[in-house]
Order: C-alpha cells, then sequence, then structure tokens
C-alpha cells in the first residue's frame, strides 16, 4: 500500500480510537443515569442522546458546524483560546465523538439494567459506598455489555462520514477520514486505490463482528 | 429494638409497631403479609412512610426527628432469600466483601474470617466460583458474608425455604452456632413453625400488613387463630432430647428428653449422646381416653389436659405428658371422646412421626 493509504488509515484508526477513549467515562455515566436513576427531564436526556441516531448525519453535522464554528459563540471562545476545532482532526474527532455515543450508551444501558439491583442493595448493607458498589459490583458485572458499546462506536466512528466532512471537510493529509477518501477515490476515478481501502475496512469490520459476536454469546449473569 | 413503621404497599398498608428484646426474633406469616418488605425497611432498603426504628439502643429511623439512617451505616446484616452472592467473585472474595470496612465493637465476638468460615464449615469452599456450590453453602456464604461486616443485628429472610427438608436440619445447627457463639441478636422471616421453635425465642405473626400476635413462640405457635393465619400452620412440638440407645436391628433409637421421659424415634446413626431436637407434629399425635391395647405405635405416654381451644374448624389441647405436648384434633373428636380440662388421656405417637430436626449446638464438633 502507498504512503496515503497507510496514512489514511492510522488517522482513521487513531482518531476513532480517541473518539471512543473520549466518550467513555461520559458514555457509562450516563447510561448508568438512564438504566438506574429516575427524575422529571429524564425523557428529555434520552432524547437527546439518541438524537445522532436518528438524524441525517449531515444535519448533525451542520448542527456541530453551527456550534463550533468560528463565529459561534463557543467557536469563537475556543478561538480565543488557541483552539481551533473544525476543518482539523478536533473536528473529525467531535464528528466521531458525536455519531458514536448513542451507540456506546444504548449498549451499556442495557447492560447497566441487566445487573441484579439486589446486589447493589446488599452490598450496601455490607457497608459499601456508591462508589464502591459502582466499581465493585455493577461495572464487573456489565463489562461486557460496556465492551460491545465500545466496539459498536468505534466501528460507527470508522464509517462516519456526513457529520465529518461538515465539520472537518475532506482534506487529504489533514481531515481525510477512510470513509471520506473512498468516496474521494471514486469521484477522481482512481478505483485501485478506492478498493484497496475498501478491503481495509471489510478487513476492520471482520474483526469487530467477530469481536462483538464473542461478547454478546458469553452471558452476563446477575 | 423498637419497630414502628408505616408503609404503604400496592394492595395494602404495612403498619407494624413492635417493640422486643431477645436473642431471635422469628416473623411469621404467610406469603405476601409484608414480611420481606419489614426487613428491607429495617435494613434501610425500603423507603418508610412514617415511624421509628431503634436497634439496640440506636435510631436507626424515625420521622418525627428527620432521622434516617443510611443502609450502608446501619451495620444490619441482611441475608436475602436468594442469597444474592456477586456472580463474578470468588466464595472468599464475596465473604470477604464487606470486612475491610467493618467496625470492631468493644466485647463483641470473635469475628474474624478464619473463625466465620470454621463455624459455619465452609473452609473448603473458599476458593471455589459461586456456580460450583449448592443451595445450602450458597446460604451459608450469604451468612459469612452478613457476618464478617460485623453487623449489629442479623437479618435472615426465610434462609431455609429454597432449601429441601434434609438440607434444613444441617442449616439450622449453623444458625444456632451464629446465635449462641456470636452472640449477633437476629430476626429470622419464616414461615415455617418448626424453624421458629427451634430458634427464636420471641415470635410476631403478621398478616396483611399487620401484627396479629407477637410473644413467646411455645404461646403463640399454639394459638389456633395465629394458626389459621399461617399458610403452613403446622402445629408442632419441638423438645431438646439426647440419644441414649439405638438398634438397627429394632429399627429405632431412643431418646431421653430434658424432662426425663423416653421417646422412641426412627433408628439413627448419630452417636449416643448426642443433643438432638425432636419435633413431633401436633397432627400426628393420637388422643385415647383409655390406655391402649396392642398396637403398633411406639410411644403411649399418659398424661392431662391442661387446656382445650376450639377455635372454627380446629380443637388444640395441650397436654402435660412428661413434656407439655400440643394436640390438633377436630372439633368433633372433642365432643365424642367428651374431652376437657383436666381429664386424664393417653397420647399415641408413631415412632416415625418423631423426627430429627436438627443437632443441638454441642451435638457436633469438628
Amino acid at each position: 500500500m502507498s504512503t496515503d493509504i497507510w496514512q489514511i488509515t492510522i488517522f482513521s484508526l487513531a482518531v476513532a480510537l480517541a473518539s471512543t477513549l473520549v466518550i467513555l467515562p461520559l458514555g457509562i455515566a450516563v447510561a448508568w443515569l438512564l438504566a438506574r436513576k429516575h427524575w422529571a427531564g429524564k425523557t428529555f436526556l434520552e432524547t437527546l442522546v439518541m438524537l445522532p441516531l436518528v438524524m441525517p448525519p449531515v444535519a448533525t453535522g451542520l448542527i456541530l458546524l453551527k456550534i463550533f464554528g468560528r463565529r459561534s459563540p463557543v467557536g469563537a471562545w475556543l478561538y480565543d483560546r488557541g483552539v481551533e476545532v473544525v476543518f482539523n482532526w478536533k473536528g473529525v474527532l467531535i464528528a466521531m465523538a458525536v455519531m458514536s455515543f448513542p451507540l456506546l450508551v444504548r449498549s451499556a444501558r442495557s447492560a447497566f439494567a441487566e445487573v441484579n439491583p439486589r446486589l447493589e442493595q446488599i452490598a450496601a448493607t455490607l457497608g459499601a459506598s456508591g462508589p464502591k458498589i459502582f466499581f465493585a459490583v455493577t461495572l464487573p458485572l456489565a463489562w461486557r455489555g460496556v465492551v460491545a458499546g465500545c466496539l459498536l462506536a468505534y466501528s460507527r466512528a470508522l464509517g462516519e462520514f456526513g457529520a465529518t466532512i461538515m465539520v472537518a471537510g475532506n482534506i487529504p493529509g489533514r481531515t481525510q477520514t477512510l470513509s471520506l477518501a473512498i468516496f474521494s477515490f471514486v469521484q477522481l476515478g482512481h478505483d485501485d486505490e478506492a478498493l484497496t481501502l475498501l478491503g481495509v475496512t471489510i478487513a476492520l469490520a471482520f474483526v469487530a463482528v467477530a469481536l462483538s459476536e464473542r461478547l454478546a454469546r458469553s452471558t452476563v449473569k446477575t | 429494638m423498637l419497630l414502628r413503621c408505616r408503609i404503604p404497599l400496592s394492595t395494602f398498608t404495612l403498619g407494624v409497631d413492635v417493640a422486643f428484646d431477645c436473642r431471635a426474633a422469628a416473623i411469621i406469616g404467610p406469603s405476601g403479609a409484608g414480611k420481606t418488605t419489614l426487613l428491607e425497611a429495617v435494613a434501610g432498603l425500603r423507603h418508610v412512610e412514617s415511624g421509628e426504628i431503634e436497634i439496640g439502643g440506636r435510631t436507626l429511623f424515625s420521622s418525627t426527628r428527620g432521622i434516617d439512617v443510611p443502609a450502608r451505616e446501619r451495620a444490619i446484616g441482611y441475608v436475602p432469600q436468594d442469597p444474592a452472592l456477586f456472580p463474578h467473585l470468588s466464595v472468599r472474595k464475596n465473604i470477604l466483601f464487606g470486612a475491610a470496612g467493618a467496625v470492631a465493637r468493644d466485647g463483641a465476638a470473635d469475628f474474624s474470617l478464619a473463625h466465620v468460615v470454621s463455624l459455619l464449615e465452609i473452609g473448603h469452599l473458599l476458593d471455589r466460583s459461586i456456580d460450583h456450590i449448592s443451595g445450602g453453602e450458597a446460604q451459608r456464604v450469604a451468612l459469612a458474608r452478613a457476618l464478617l461486616s460485623r453487623p449489629r443485628l442479623l437479618l435472615l429472610d426465610e434462609p431455609l425455604a429454597s432449601l429441601d427438608v434434609g438440607l434444613k436440619e444441617r442449616i439450622l445447627p449453623y444458625l444456632k452456632r451464629v446465635r449462641d457463639e456470636l452472640a449477633v441478636p437476629m430476626i429470622y422471616v419464616t414461615h415455617d413453625t418448626v424453624e421458629v421453635l427451634s430458634l427464636a425465642d420471641w415470635v410476631i405473626t403478621i398478616a396483611h400488613g399487620s401484627v396479629v400476635a407477637q410473644g413467646a413462640p411455645q404461646k403463640v405457635l399454639t394459638s389456633g387463630a395465629v394458626l389459621a393465619e399461617i399458610d403452613r400452620g403446622r402445629l408442632e412440638n419441638v423438645f431438646g432430647a439426647v440419644l441414649i440407645e439405638s438398634s438397627a436391628e429394632e429399627g429405632r433409637s431412643r431418646v431421653q428428653l430434658t424432662s426425663g421421659g423416653h421417646l422412641f424415634i426412627p433408628y439413627t446413626t448419630k452417636p449416643l449422646n448426642s443433643r438432638l431436637q425432636i419435633g413431633i407434629a401436633g397432627d400426628d399425635i393420637l388422643i385415647a381416653t383409655q390406655r391402649p391395647e396392642a398396637i403398633s405405635a411406639g410411644n403411649v405416654l399418659q398424661g392431662t389436659i391442661r387446656e382445650l381451644d376450639v377455635a372454627g374448624a380446629q380443637a388444640i389441647l395441650r397436654v402435660d405428658a412428661i413434656e407439655e405436648f400440643f394436640v390438633r384434633l377436630t372439633p368433633t373428636a372433642v365432643r365424642r371422646l367428651e374431652l376437657s380440662v383436666g381429664r386424664s388421656v393417653f397420647l399415641i405417637i408413631k415412632t416415625s412421626s418423631c423426627v430429627i430436626l436438627g443437632d443441638e449446638l454441642g451435638g457436633f464438633r469438628y
């Protein structure tokens, strides 16, 4: 493979990985809240989290562009502090993070919901604090669902197209990911490169599906 | 201990107001009476609408004073019906879960891992996964886990309900050891009268969310009105006894009761001088007004009727015959035999009706 192909592959894998790691703590927190707590505005948070899953990715990308663009309050505030988000790798990361967040939350949420609350109650009677209950009982029992959610989120991040192109553009060597590159190569008539990248994505997809199937099959006991 | 609480449930409101002071209290009543709810309220796992919960001089809940100690600060060991062991931890890690944060108290018994493990005889299980232990073992592990958090009070929710009869006999002695050697007070939910009689020194009967009767077990569990409320309201006679004779050929053994009288029981291989508990169902005792001749039953005891309590479709007799026996008859039988207080009668008990309930503490030690 040419250096271009390598660069595109490594860039995509690295930013998707970073995006998954960034959303992991927040995703776990939101998933746990949705699975265990009840409050008045819960439906609003649920909808907000799931929105990127049902909206056209390009529309989500436009929202992100409006939020992080230099002319918006948030974008201007960041720009004043030397942080520019749009049309560079940070834009790619944000687009991937927002688009894959719902998948992590959905998977982790049902994993938390499957943990028998009785076990958490018993842990409390044994003197365990809230954080100890979470890290010693809830999370270890839900870890398969959380990891499966990470895999889904990572795959979604790798495949992200619409939101990324809105926020980060399609700049070769700077923001071009696998999906964006395949599109560009086809547009330019470079079918060989496009097919090589296709092979890479198929290989990655096989690995991701195999891993998540393995996790799903080893059933979570509660 | 003071339990006064109101807890609204879907179909009725649990309203309890009891005060008692004992080593082991049993809460007995039909399914759905609110027994488990009450335990959860004491453990701090359920919202109490109003009332007061005081254990060993410490107020855990008081709606008037605005006190509601969270579950993790209550120091109450709770063993639910399903032992709820942590499935991702080994037996050892389960048992030690609450041990690190446990607070030692002056004069408290030995709550070390080694002692509790030997008391409950689970040493051989420590390194197993909880998938590889039996139901009875799981109950003992859950009990050990609760004990190592050094609770001020132990709550047991039908720990024997899911076990078959043979296993019950294997667990009752452990509960007695915990009660006597570790001196942890316990509140014990059950609907089995035998368990109450062999473990508790106070019994609270709950039906439809309110207390029907409370008092010493022998008193409460021989009241016809109380027995009628309980699903498995068996009338039981439970006696402490010592094994003094065993004959495989005769197929029977002989025990000496605490009062000095003797009973024949089915043949047992337990060593002589074992201390046993013998249970005889009040429905398994026949009453005769004349000494029966040529009868297969192994035990015929002469006694005097001290009390006769006819409640609805049943009549309960208290008969003084070497020990105090309670017998349940139909009102028709009472009429036909012309039974009355003060009358001399014979109790006829088949050898096989005398059941060994479990070893008394000290009967066997390893």
